[in-house]
């Protein structure tokens, strides 16, 4: 397991990278993203992988984003008609599908990390759709299906779960509980409003306190404009003492893909997280539209203030990580 | 004839869907073209836009091959176009403005406009002016889940934007397809007939034979009929379910059926109706033919293949094919995923379908321009 020695460095205070966008990597990469690409292209995947790893990731996620049963399931009205009109293999594909994605980040790790501590972190989210708190299932109907994804992360390999993207506190919660029953180390991140609150209208600190009892490593915020995301940041800083993170998403959405735009080169995201790290961030990374390029740029100029001016905020001798209070 | 009244859109319009009612006065049978995203997606086109943004060449070549297979009636690529398939992918509409690309409200009009004028181009270049364009509607929610269907005025002042958006286009009727409600088929129906033009609806079944929302088919169909529907169709059910739904449709009025082929095979990570099929060589054309003929020995008078078939299913069912000279290419496409040659006939798979004699190898059989 290679999760010890980054819980260790979050409990010293240091701060970790999370690696950066996949879905619209490969989309970027000139494929669609209807099917994950884990089996029709694997190369494509394992080299977004690697290229995160290389580019200085302590941390990589796996290309499991909205990948359940669930998904598959939604597409029919019922059992009798998926059976009656649905691909012979949709059962178990979610599982195959899984598997054989979190195989292909082991794999990456396994090529390209040269013996550094990297964690593959099993991605999760909302079990419908991140945006629509209004879709969510109830609590019983969603604990067996976390139970099961995150399981089958757990058996691939995955070191932790990043439950990420989520909209309610009652889903979060749901996740966390069965992350700590299969006993995988979580981390749970929110997708944040312009207001810093959950997109179910729920505020930071209530979800921080729900779930301290639970202990998630990590509470972070992503998948929201840079600007939306501080917000959540600034919420999570105030109410919690353990890590936070950000990893906030470049572009704009342009379903079913994504639209990338020039407004956030490596250079000014690498300025935007020294704003992050004055707030107390100690994981920082990047969610939809950031790329390889992005991650290395903050690996390698987040301290050196290379590009461009230095804000003001954010040298680390004066306002780096808070030591955090890891009980 | 009809090449020399091509001088105004009124009387080009008038006249291309004379044709086909003449022909369904007669008995029929009138031949759809097949699917537009299914195949578009098997020949390689990434699903973005419905293709029309990025690869309107395909669209437009896809249309022509079916007007060169012999359809009687193409249907445009606006199934599952709307503005909801943007609007749902977000908290709400300032949520869109807020994280989505610019223009996203517009996107679905704009869209079903580009289908209609590649449709038309289409039928200029292939010189069948007499075939009619149908501007496709279709559930505004996905159109296998019938418990997402919205509130009956909401769903009606939609379908009424979407009926309008068609029939400026230059439509020549609307095509509902794959309702899977009647409330909801309702409202597109009177959407769609408040625009002047004809309109057919269309149903997509549960297995039990029912509407996919549970209302018994009949009852839909007389709704339909009653509203001004001239014809009434099932589609996006396997081809053996066929043969029940026409019994129920053909004694209220013109019938019809366009089957899917194979299995439907949704994408991992969203719920958007994502056109891809499968096992769809079990269906080569000649065995679609030969189940064809059985729909019409039951009365059907309209034919055709829906998601998983192509152009080359198309010309299996038309009578005019044969007489058109050369056979198009496959387009000028590269097929860059799961190339799919029909198979050859699978032998001793056509078991539930009877030996009637091939009806469209009759002469007689078909419109005429």
């Amino acid at each position: 397991m290679s999760y010890g020695p980054i819980r260790e460095r979050l409990r010293r205070g240091e701060v970790l990278i999370l690696d950066g966008a996949i879905g619209t990597e490969i989309l970027r990469r000139d494929l669609t993203w209807a099917d994950h690409q884990v089996l029709s292209r694997p190369t494509v995947v394992r080299a977004i992988h690697e290229d995160y790893v290389k580019a200085g990731a302590d941390v990589i996620s796996t290309n499991t984003f909205q990948l359940t049963r669930r998904a598959l399931f939604n597409h029919f009205r019922d059992e009798a008609h998926r059976r009656h009109i649905g691909a012979p293999d949709l059962d178990d594909r979610a599982d195959r599908l899984l598997r054989a994605a979190v195989d292909l980040a082991l794999e990456a790790r396994a090529a390209v990390s040269g013996g550094r501590p990297v964690a593959v972190a099993g991605a999760i989210t909302t079990l419908e759709w991140c945006f629509r708190p209004d879709l969510a299932p109830t609590p019983a109907q969603a604990r067996p299906e976390y139970r099961e994804t995150i399981g089958a992360l757990a058996k691939a390999g995955c070191d932790l779960v990043l439950i990420e993207t989520v909209n309610s506190i009652a889903e979060a919660q749901v996740a966390v509980e069965a992350a700590n029953e299969i006993g995988l180390p979580c981390w749970v991140s929110f997708v944040p409003d312009e207001h810093g609150k959950l997109f179910s209208g729920e505020s930071m600190a209530e979800a921080s306190r729900t779930l301290a009892s639970l202990g998630p490593d990590a509470l972070l915020v992503n998948c929201a404009p840079p600007e939306d995301a501080r917000a959540g940041l600034r919420e999570l800083a105030a109410a919690r003492s353990g890590p936070i993170g950000i990893y906030p998403h470049i572009g704009r959405f342009d379903p079913p893909e994504w639209r990338f735009t020039d407004e956030y080169p490596p250079a000014r995201y690498v300025e935007e997280a020294r704003g992050w790290l004055g707030l107390g961030a100690q994981i920082l990374g990047g969610c939809c539209g950031t790329t390889p390029a992005h991650i290395a740029a903050l690996c390698r100029d987040l301290w050196s203030g290379v590009p461009g001016p230095r804000s003001e905020l954010s040298t680390p001798s004066d306002s780096g990580p808070r030591t955090p209070d890891c009980s | 004839m009809l090449r020399l009244r091509y001088g105004t859109a009124h009387a080009r319009v008038m006249s291309a869907y004379e044709v086909v009612r003449g022909a369904l006065g007669r008995g029929g049978p009138i031949v759809l073209g097949g699917p537009m995203g299914t195949e578009l997606v098997r020949r390689g086109v990434r699903w973005r836009g419905h293709g029309m943004l990025t690869d309107s060449d395909a669209v437009r070549t896809l249309y022509l091959e079916y007007l060169a297979a012999g359809a009687d009636l193409i249907r445009t690529n606006t199934f599952q176009l709307n503005r909801r398939i943007y609007l749902d992918v977000f908290r709400d509409a300032a949520h869109m403005r807020h994280i989505g690309a610019p223009g996203l409200a517009q996107r679905a009009s704009e869209l079903t406009r580009r289908a209609v004028e590649l449709a038309r181009e289409a039928r200029v270049r292939s010189g069948r002016e007499g075939v009619a364009i149908a501007g496709v509607m279709s559930p505004l929610e996905h159109c296998f889940r019938p418990d997402l269907a919205p509130p009956a005025h909401e769903a009606e002042a939609e379908h009424r934007e979407l009926a309008s958006v068609l029939a400026e286009a230059g439509v020549d009727l609307i095509l509902l397809e794959s309702m899977n409600t009647l409330t909801e088929a309702r409202g597109a129906a009177r959407a769609g007939r408040e625009t002047g033009l004809p309109l057919w609806a269309s149903f997509v079944l549960s297995p039990d034979g029912r509407v996919l929302g549970g209302e018994p088919l009949a009852e839909a169909a007389a709704a339909m009929r009653d509203l001004g529907a001239e014809a009434v169709l099932v589609n996006c059910v396997p081809p053996v379910d066929v043969g029940p739904a026409l019994e129920t449709l053909v004694p209220g009025g013109p019938a019809g059926a366009f089957p899917h082929l194979g299995k439907l095979d949704p994408p991992s990570w969203k719920l958007e109706f994502f056109p891809r099929f499968c096992q769809t060589d079990e269906w080569p054309p000649e065995r679609l033919a030969m189940a064809a003929a059985e729909w019409l020995s039951r009365g059907a008078r309209i034919i055709g293949s829906c998601c998983g078939s192509g152009p080359a299913h198309t010309r299996a069912l038309s009578p005019r094919s044969e007489v058109r000279g050369p056979r198009p290419s496959r387009s000028g496409l590269e097929m860059r995923s799961q190339p799919n040659p029909p198979a050859p006939f699978p032998k001793g798979k056509g078991e539930l379908l009877n030996s009637h004699p091939l009806p469209f190898r009759e002469e007689g059989w078909g419109v005429r321009l």
